[in-house]
């Protein structure tokens, strides 16, 4: 009975249609997932990171030199002169003249007013610059292997901004210079 | 008359070889190209092959909107791991492993959620997406309501027509389990069948 049932419930199984179509066109989503991703310079990761080194090279070194101009340790001149190379992250955000030439500014005129400052206040000032520095080259790295990530790249304007906001405060300054196209 | 037949009948399976011939000679180039990351020639493949896929899916999930996902995951799937393809074996029989592997995390994943798509109420059960008449309707909503399990090994074996061992490595289950799987399917089956008055 059992091997007569069985012989039957194969036979139709045989029988069930293996081919079914979707009742839509599947393609579109699945080219959606499949188109490669806009072609990206390889450049790109590597101009961010760039400049981050850059960056954090600079302001190491103008900080040293204001740490060391107002301690009475024999002077070394430093330049703090910092160096932009134009770097640009995902689609919407690029390091343009205009905030390398703000930037630069506030440089020069950080420098002045932290030889000014008591060491407690510079070396506040300096972990301030340092954490923010790191971020600056912790979201760069992320962004090397996730360029297009609007996140990092929110982050990583964040950090900038914050930077120069801490720049501003520091030299006194008022100058309205960045804005989210220059960034 | 004998003669004339025989020679109809050899020339007919010449065709016939000729024919089939061309067909895996041409998938064989749209397989290359689509490893060179040629998205039209994978869309080719997708269009011979999304049938047999979709079917698979269906009836393994027994729900139709499981079964679009699973599909478009599988072939997803495919386009990533096509430089993995040897030909060691058939491209479709590469592309049935997918898509089981598709089906099988996707009911993973739904367990740890809690979701199975078969308890949503808008969901359409696949036995009447099938195209299954009369008594192959039945068999095939019996199927939908088997275990998971045997629903799996059931669909493969008697259905695809996989053998044993390779519906086993295709689940990640033992042979014998496989075979356990398909006859608690066929008991559970006769459960329900007899009952209707199944005379296949």
């Amino acid at each position: 009975m059992t091997d007569t049932f069985d012989d039957k419930l194969d036979r139709a199984a045989r029988q069930l249609a293996p081919e079914i179509s979707p009742e839509r066109d599947l393609w579109p989503g699945i080219a959606e997932a499949i188109e490669p991703a806009p072609r990206r310079s390889r450049w790109t990761p590597m101009l961010a990171q760039a400049a981050a080194v850059v960056l954090l090279v600079g302001a190491s070194s103008g900080i040293t030199y204001v740490l060391t101009a107002g301690s009475g340790v024999p002077d070394t001149q430093i330049s703090p002169e910092l160096v932009f190379e134009q770097a640009s992250f995902g689609n919407d955000y690029n390091l343009g003249p205009e905030f390398q030439q703000a930037r630069n500014g506030l440089r020069a005129e950080l420098d002045a007013e932290m030889a000014r400052l008591s060491p407690e206040a510079r070396e506040n000032i300096q972990a301030n610059l340092d954490l923010i520095h790191q971020a600056i080259v912790e979201v760069n790295a992320a962004l090397a292997e996730q360029p297009d990530n609007v996140v990092l790249q929110q982050k990583l304007l964040r950090a900038y901004r914050e930077e120069l906001t801490l720049l501003r405060r520091v030299g006194g300054l008022t100058r309205n210079v960045m804005t989210r196209n220059d960034i | 008359m004998a003669v004339l037949l025989t020679a109809s009948s050899s020339d007919y399976s010449r065709t016939m070889a000729s024919a089939s011939a061309d067909i895996i000679a041409e998938e064989d180039v749209l397989i290359r190209r689509a490893q060179r990351s040629d998205a039209r020639a994978f869309e080719a493949l997708y269009r011979v092959h999304v049938d047999r896929v979709y079917g698979l899916c269906l009836r393994m999930t027994g729900n139709v909107s499981e079964a679009e996902d699973c599909t478009q995951e599988a072939f997803i799937q495919a386009w990533n791991k096509l430089d993995r393809f040897r030909g060691d074996s058939a491209f479709s029989t590469w592309l049935h492993r997918i898509a089981v592997n598709a089906v099988l995390g996707r009911m993973r994943k739904s367990k740890r959620e809690q979701d199975r798509i078969q308890a949503v109420a808008d969901t359409r059960p696949a036995a009447l997406e099938t195209g299954d008449t009369g008594e192959l309707r039945d068999l095939a909503q019996a199927v939908d309501r088997l275990p998971e399990g045997a629903r799996h090994v059931f669909v493969l074996h008697a259905v695809y027509g996989y053998s044993h061992d390779e519906a086993a490595s295709m689940l990640g289950i033992a042979t014998g389990t496989s075979k356990a799987q398909l006859h608690r399917a066929r008991k559970l089956l006769a459960q329900q069948l007899e009952e209707q008055g199944f005379e296949a």
